[in-house]
């Protein structure tokens, strides 16, 4: 059972998985519209401004094509097997499905809430908030339960990407790391842009 | 009870020879140095894989669906084995 939720690639990939993860991404990104969560990175969660829903759906399919783009050409460039472009975009998809339950974060105004509190007492920025001890308890939770979601999901793409492109050792380590630093960065950039561009 | 073919020293764990033969019929027993053929090397479920992927006409979809797991796993594993055959091979 642990074995499936850490590594379901080793079961599922091509096809079945990219309809799976598809799916996925879309539903995330449905209840992110409804809840206002939105996620400006590959590997993060923010409460996000009004959009239309496209603008959830495009940001999210933007995290997936990227990273999936990076390790397909790094499979390409370093691994020793035949690679399927199907599996490596089919297994990123999947992969994302630790954010599906993050897209709910945005539906407790907690977080919002504790976010405007921190800029008020560091920076003195915004306006002075007043927040009771229970909404900042909840607010730290649903902080480490969405930082406990993205190691998940940096887990699942690292599995995805072991097995999809079947490569091994400090080898797969070394290129992951980097192909996922790239990918932040760049669906960083992507997503600001793409939201400066609807303001 | 299945007897496991010794593949390595238990003492050693260098590649065990082959040294003598038996004929079961007549009693006749041959004896000398004989390599163990590379396929006899593998492990048991190294075998059964090839035994699988011969059965299943070569093909990694079909084995895939028999063995319940998803194509690239066993792909992986095609690769694992065709890298420890060629090690085999060089070592001869």
């Amino acid at each position: 059972m642990i074995k499936k939720l850490i590594n379901p690639f080793y079961y599922i990939a091509g096809l079945k998985s990219l309809a799976l993860g598809l799916a996925i991404i879309i539903l995330s990104s449905t209840i992110g519209y409804f809840s206002h969560t939105h996620f400006p990175s590959i590997i993060s969660i923010k409460t996000s401004p009004d959009m239309p829903l496209w603008y959830f759906i495009i940001q999210n399919l933007i995290n997936w094509l990227t990273i999936s783009t990076f390790m397909y050409i790094a499979a390409i460039l370093f691994s020793k097997s035949k690679v399927r472009i199907i599996d490596i975009y089919g297994t990123q998809a999947l992969a994302r499905y630790p954010y599906f339950p993050a897209a709910f974060i945005g539906f407790s105004e907690a977080l919002e809430l504790f976010g405007k509190y921190i800029l008020w007492t560091t920076l003195k920025m915004g306006e002075p908030v007043e927040i009771s001890n229970i909404e900042i308890m909840v607010a730290v939770t649903l902080i480490v339960f969405s930082l406990l979601l993205t190691i998940w999901l940096i887990a699942l793409m690292f599995n995805a990407f072991k097995i999809s492109a079947n490569i091994k050792g400090s080898k797969l380590s070394i290129i992951f790391i980097i192909v996922l630093v790239i990918s932040v960065i760049i669906t960083e950039y992507l997503n600001y842009q793409f939201t400066l561009k609807l303001y | 009870m299945d007897k496991k073919l010794p593949i390595s020293c238990p003492s050693c764990s260098a590649g065990l020879k082959v040294k003598s033969l038996y004929c079961e019929n007549c009693e006749t027993t041959i004896t000398g140095q004989f390599e163990l053929p590379v396929l006899l090397r593998l492990e048991p479920r190294e075998q059964n894989f090839i035994l699988d992927f011969i059965q299943c006409s070569g093909s990694l979809k079909l084995m895939a669906s028999k063995l319940n797991l998803s194509y690239p796993t066993v792909r992986n594993m095609l690769d694992d084995l065709i890298g420890k055959i060629k090690n085999l091979q060089h070592h001869d």
